[in-house]
């Protein structure tokens, strides 16, 4: 069955969306994206330095045929730096995504709203697909929905703490009011968290630490992968209602007890 | 002549183009991306651009990020 994700006219196959930082090297990194079957990896810029030339990605992952690359602009302290970081990633990814993240503080690294909602406002301007990395707010999800954003990508947890979904009862907020997709980014350890954020309706997850901080990192992302794939088909299998009492599944007829 | 490459002081001989630039310095171009006083440069114009005196060149690659 074909369920694919699509963005600004942009169709994926898989919802599971990899960062390629933090691997121990590259051969890790590259089979752990072969594993996890993505075919949208996030890439991040640096200043070319030739003692660490090894460093450079853009050979080793130009080899993944079906896989392309979605710079981010990390490092950006403010818009303008969101903005020219987006730019040169462009040029070099020959393509219109971009993961925008603006986050000044390393000690939280949580996302500067206010930049992020100017730097989008001018990249939608140049044609750019948008994939925003922002705090689990609603009314911010909504304002980058209305300028142009291609989907949003609120925090389950902040960036490289494995805590999970510690966001999700605003998560579902801005799934229930969202008209592009919501992806989560940012926060998650386990498969299971994975396959909890679809099965909540988000249309895709972006992992990164914890595949590559795995004791092995090619085995995590084939969890993942299932993770997402199951929460997924729950998702479209539609969960059963809660209830505050309990509900029987087998008869109660009391036909073991006698009165006499 | 001197610019500023990548942040550090860097010493030109004569009159040389970016693309120039990047051949001198054996980086391989299809992986760079190139900055040239705050504005990206694309690679079709960088053999159409002469350095000057005091011009800050900033060449990005790709690396892993999350």
């Amino acid at each position: 069955m074909n369920d694919t994700l699509t963005l600004k006219g942009e169709t994926l196959q898989s919802r599971l969306l990899i960062g390629t930082g933090k691997f121990a090297n590259i051969e890790t990194m590259i089979a752990a994206v072969k594993a996890s079957g993505t075919d949208l990896v996030t890439v991040a810029l640096r200043r070319f330095n030739k003692a660490q030339a090894e460093d450079d990605l853009y050979g080793p992952l130009a080899q993944l045929e079906k896989v392309r690359l979605m710079p981010n602009t990390s490092g950006a302290m403010n818009a303008k730096e969101a903005i020219r970081a987006a730019m040169l990633g462009r040029e070099l990814s020959k393509s219109r995504f971009i993961k925008l993240e603006i986050h000044p503080n390393p000690h939280h690294l949580l996302p500067d709203p206010i930049e992020t909602y100017e730097a989008a406002v001018e990249l939608a301007k140049q044609d750019f697909l948008i994939l925003p990395y922002i705090p689990a707010d609603p009314v911010l999800a909504k304002r980058l929905e209305d300028i142009g954003c291609a989907a949003v990508m609120p925090l389950g947890a902040a960036i490289g703490t494995g805590k999970g979904l510690s966001t999700a009862e605003m998560i579902r907020i801005i799934i229930r009011d969202a008209k592009v997709p919501v992806i989560v980014d940012a926060g998650l350890r386990a498969p299971s968290e994975a396959a909890h954020a679809l099965e909540m309706g988000c249309e895709a997850v972006l992992v990164n630490s914890a595949i590559a901080a795995a004791d092995n990192p090619e085995a995590m992302a084939a969890a993942f992968k299932t993770g997402v794939e199951s929460g997924r088909a729950a998702w479209k299998a539609g969960l059963m209602p809660t209830s505050e009492a309990a509900v029987a599944s087998s008869p109660l007829t009391s036909f073991l007890s006698r009165d006499d | 002549m001197q610019i500023i490459l990548n942040g550090e002081s860097h010493l030109l001989e004569g009159d040389i183009s970016l693309l120039a630039l990047l051949e001198t310095l054996e980086v391989e171009k299809k992986h760079t991306a190139l900055m040239l006083n705050g504005a990206v440069i694309p690679a079709t114009n960088w053999n159409e651009y002469t350095l000057k005196e005091n011009d800050e060149v900033e060449m990005m690659v790709f690396v892993g990020g999350g």
